[in-house]
């Protein structure tokens, strides 16, 4: 499959940068987010006013993928969303307490459904083509992005608009953070992988890709296979997943020029990733994303963004410390993530040969 | 009844978010739907909750709808007819 566009409002300066990448946006906090661009000229006013932050940011996102890969009318729009829109999900319940469940506002209602950002994008578009959403925690993205393989690969569709949207919003950051999810002092996204303690940093994103079974002669990168598993009970079992995936791609951790690991800080968390990298990844050189996009469910959407532009762009961003060893030109990109070490992904890209 | 055609095109401009919109810039008989402020039905439930939330009033009959909330004026007329009632 290939990946002919992207489109991303993240915590990093990504939407409408034209240099990939070139310096760190730094937090000191336990919580990232987005840097939103001002939507006026993006979203019609009329439009505009009922939407919340995550769709406002979920349609930016996609209208840029879409306008980068000339595409009006896409075969099929997919989103992925774990916490879906959180920010109206919250005014509807508060105010179903605060008035005693009466006087509760239509809009916020509406708005408050995970499938509100693809059916906005289809309103708007007024495209009637296939729409569906994921919501499946830290398989939400994977799941949509499974969907979109499969419509390409029956030929259901030649195009597919996919697209992972998650937000922290201060009522989630705070039930969250009680959990123990996040670190309860204040620390830079620089530093978390050096510092080691309980807990990650929040996260948001909103990442939309364009995806289409034929070469365009223009395309950043060819998704080569994607895997998922669920909560494997030790770390050999990851490893055999690992390297099952490899050898049904029909490459070997040599082949493979860059490895994108979803390390979060949380030292329990981390140990996984630690182990894998003294272990099979030992050869490999590697590289953190999350420090750039907090942790949330749908992270990986992040780090294959992430991954195609390093194959765009020829090379790693700035923004982003690696263990040194000088790469030749990445042709192939391993990206391998868990979300709370319960959701496990993998996914292989490599350079097009146009 | 100037004080509150000016409370209710503020309330009105706070519930639906009308962004860039003042209250001077809707007079006393714009139509508030189709081709005069542009609202829709979503917003037409939105103005239900604002008479029920800041008038205490309950527009029991649906067929009143389209003449309540026609303008502004309308709107406020209403509001005085049943706050005199009450």
């Amino acid at each position: 499959m290939y990946i002919r566009a992207t489109g991303n409002i993240s915590p990093q300066h990504t939407y409408g940068h034209p240099l990939f990448l070139p310096e760190l946006v730094e937090y000191v906090d336990n919580r990232l987010s987005c840097i939103e661009p001002d939507y006026k000229g993006i979203i019609d006013a009329k439009q505009i006013r009922r939407m919340s932050r995550i769709i406002r940011m979920g349609v930016a996102s996609a209208l840029e993928c879409l306008q980068e890969a000339g595409i009006d009318m896409p075969d099929a729009i997919i989103t992925g969303t774990s916490y879906g829109c959180l920010e109206d999900t919250g005014i509807f319940l508060s105010r179903m307490i605060e008035y005693n469940e009466e006087l509760l506002t239509p809009t916020s209602f509406i708005q408050s459904t995970h499938n509100t950002i693809g059916a906005q994008i289809g309103l708007l578009l007024q495209c009637n083509n296939y729409n569906n959403v994921f919501v499946h925690s830290g398989f939400s993205f994977e799941s949509a992005l499974l969907d979109g393989i499969m419509l390409l690969r029956e030929k259901e569709a030649s195009n597919v608009l996919i697209g992972a949207i998650d937000e922290i919003t201060n009522i989630s950051h705070s039930i969250l953070n009680r959990m123990g999810l996040y670190k309860q002092n204040r620390i830079s996204n620089k530093e978390i992988f050096k510092n080691k303690s309980k807990g990650s940093i929040a996260g948001e994103g909103a990442t939309f890709f364009l995806l289409s079974n034929e070469s365009s002669n223009t395309d950043y990168a060819k998704l080569i296979g994607l895997r998922t598993f669920y909560k494997p009970q030790k770390v050999e079992d990851i490893k055999k997943e690992i390297l099952i995936f490899l050898e049904e791609n029909t490459i070997t951790l040599k082949e493979i020029d860059l490895i994108i690991i979803g390390k979060n800080g949380d030292e329990k968390l981390d140990r996984v990733y630690d182990c894998l990298q003294s272990e099979i990844f030992s050869q490999n050189v590697i590289i953190n994303y999350k420090n750039l996009c907090g942790e949330y469910p749908t992270a990986t959407a992040f780090a294959l963004w992430l991954a195609v532009n390093i194959i765009k762009f020829g090379k790693i961003p700035k923004a982003i410390d690696y263990n040194g060893v000088s790469t030749s030109k990445i042709k192939n990109i391993l990206i391998y993530n868990n979300y709370l070490n319960k959701h496990h992904s993998l996914l292989l890209l490599s350079e097009c040969k146009n | 009844m100037d004080n509150l055609l000016l409370e209710l095109k503020k309330q009105i401009i706070a519930q639906l978010n009308l962004q860039d919109i003042k209250p001077e810039d809707i007079s006393d008989d714009l139509p508030l739907f189709a081709e005069g402020l542009g609202l829709d039905s979503i917003d037409a439930l939105e103005l239900i909750v604002l008479l029920q939330q800041y008038y205490k009033i309950k527009l029991t009959n649906a067929d009143d709808g389209p003449k309540v909330f026609r303008t502004v004026k309308t709107m406020a007329e209403y509001i005085e007819n049943h706050q005199t009632d009450k």
